[in-house]
């Protein structure tokens, strides 16, 4: 896709290989601030690796390859000058399970920024999760016991608390992998909110099973299939007239 | 196109697709059955056109209900998407041909009591020329051919030109037989109806074809030839 605005991140032919197995094959896809993009497609067609590659999770495995250049900001990311931990921070990931630390809510976002470095002082540190927790939408809910454990939330509430704990550390890109799998209706909803909100600070990409999630979140989609991109385009777009019959098929329930 | 993985979703598509061929095929029947009163001074068979309108209300509510089913329980996307939207405008557009036909027969027993009068050769024409429209835009829908589609959406031009002549033709006669002009003005108004039955028809064709190949047909109007839209009194 070629577009006039100015790419947050930018992966261009990227590939993947774990031992042999070629999961990702010369992906190219932008994302952009101001914007949602859903990778969307059958699974173990590479959505998470794809994802992972773009802060570098996948570094932890061993068998992993990745091949092809992916920017932020104009920078390579794989570039060995590049310090993964602050790569990570400006990067922010939020997984499929809701996995927050055995801590209290309060330190469970207090963590990122304490690592960082990123508060003076304990009155900074309260801002931050105060302003944290806000945005996430999660803070009328649990102002009253910061102290408590942020294991003993519900799902949707560990979910939110999981964003809130990504965005204490200012990230310019959050990257979801299917973020609402394990939430009910309402939950999701109320995810599915936030990442509204989010949308006009960080460029966001999100991993969903759920065709109507990516219709009602995202501006751009992108389909992925066997390893391949198979079509990227506006959402709107993609579920009303998309251009490729394996899009086609997949997003209608046509496939296998 | 392959089948749904769910068959049931398949199935709720095939019954709304049945219910719009059905009534593509009873618009035409309509059609045919209000002329053949017309050209008859048939007044029992005017009167079962009027009485037949019924049967295409009742599907086009039948297909509305289809297509809430399917909405609600299958969330459809990119052509099932389209394909259900189309189907529920053109339901709405066979109803409006159907209405049509009903108000010919309806000005075919006003005629009757009128006593004898030539009937204008054109309005036969503009039939055979509409129910084309008809039966090639229903067969456009049922085999997904959206070049017939296209066909019938340039074919359009053809029957308002008819209409043109009509328009001429019975308002010549008009000026030559004042005392007719009664008679003259059911005719009139006819000829007004088989032009918007093709105007329907032409609709429906946009439909197809947007379903078939996701972009709309050409959105720029071609140029119309029809000068009577403008000066005709409209239909009550
Ligand atoms: N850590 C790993 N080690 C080895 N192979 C892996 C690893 N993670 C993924 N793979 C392989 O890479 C391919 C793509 O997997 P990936 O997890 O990216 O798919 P996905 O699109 O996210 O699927 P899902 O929708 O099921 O989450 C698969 O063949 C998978 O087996
Ligand atoms: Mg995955």
């Amino acid at each position: 896709m070629t577009d006039t605005k100015i790419a947050k991140m930018t992966a261009k032919d990227v590939h993947v290989f774990y031992g042999d197995n070629h999961a990702v094959k010369g992906i190219s896809l932008d994302l952009h601030q101001d914007e949602v993009t859903a990778l969307i497609g059958p699974s173990g067609c590479g959505k998470s690796t794809f994802l992972r590659c773009l802060n570098r999770m996948n570094d932890t495995v061993a068998t992993c390859r990745v091949e092809g250049k992916i920017t932020l900001d104009n920078e390579d990311i794989y570039d060995p000058s590049i310090d993964v931990v602050q790569l990570r921070a400006r990067v922010g990931m939020v997984f499929q399970k809701p996995n927050p630390f055995p801590k209290s809510i309060y330190d469970n976002v207090a963590y990122g920024p304490r690592i960082h470095g990123l508060a003076q002082s304990r009155t900074d540190l309260d801002e931050i999760v105060t302003v944290s927790l806000e945005k996430a939408g999660l803070w009328n809910e649990v102002k009253d016991r910061l102290d408590s454990p942020g294991t003993a939330l519900s799902g949707g509430q560990q979910q939110r608390l999981c964003i809130a704990r990504a965005i204490a550390v200012n990230p310019e890109v959050i990257l979801m992998d299917e973020p609402c799998s394990a939430l009910d209706p309402i939950a999701t909803a109320k995810v599915e909110a936030l990442i509204d909100e989010l949308k006009g600070r960080y460029a966001i990409a999100i991993v969903t099973h759920s065709m109507q999630q990516a219709a009602r979140v995202s501006q751009k989609t992108a389909f992925f299939h066997m390893g391949d991109l198979v079509e990227h385009g506006d959402t709107t777009d993609i579920f009303t007239s998309p251009k490729e019959e394996r899009t086609r098929d997949y997003i209608t329930g046509r496939f296998g | 196109m392959n089948d749904h993985t769910v068959k049931a979703y398949d199935d709720e598509l095939r019954e709304l697709r049945a219910i719009v061929s059905r009534m593509g095929g009873l618009a035409e029947d309509q059609l045919v059955g209000a002329m053949e009163a017309l050209n008859e001074f048939d007044t029992d068979k005017a009167g079962q056109v009027r009485a037949s309108d019924q049967a295409l209300d009742q599907l086009e509510i039948d297909a509305e209900k289809a297509a809430i089913v399917v909405f609600a329980r299958r969330a459809p996307v990119a052509d099932d998407l389209r394909e259900v939207v189309s189907s529920l405008k053109m339901t709405g557009l066979i109803e409006r041909m159907g209405d049509y036909a009903k108000n010919i027969a309806k000005r075919t027993l006003a005629i009757s009591e009128m006593g004898p009068v030539a009937i204008p050769q054109i309005l036969d024409q503009m039939a055979r020329e509409a129910r084309k429209m008809i039966q090639d835009v229903m067969d456009a829908y049922v085999h997904r051919n959206a070049n017939l589609a296209m066909e019938v959406w340039e074919r359009d031009e053809v029957l308002d030109n008819l209409h043109n002549s009509a328009y001429r033709t019975i308002l010549g006669r008009m000026m030559e037989s004042p005392e007719k002009i009664g008679v003259l003005t059911h005719f009139l108004m006819i000829a007004k109806n088989l032009e918007r039955i093709g105007d329907q028809a032409t609709n429906v064709a946009e439909q197809v074809y947007y379903t078939i190949n996701g972009v709309m047909l050409e959105e720029a109007r071609r140029p119309k030839h029809d000068v009577t839209s403008t000066e005709l009194v409209t239909d009550d």
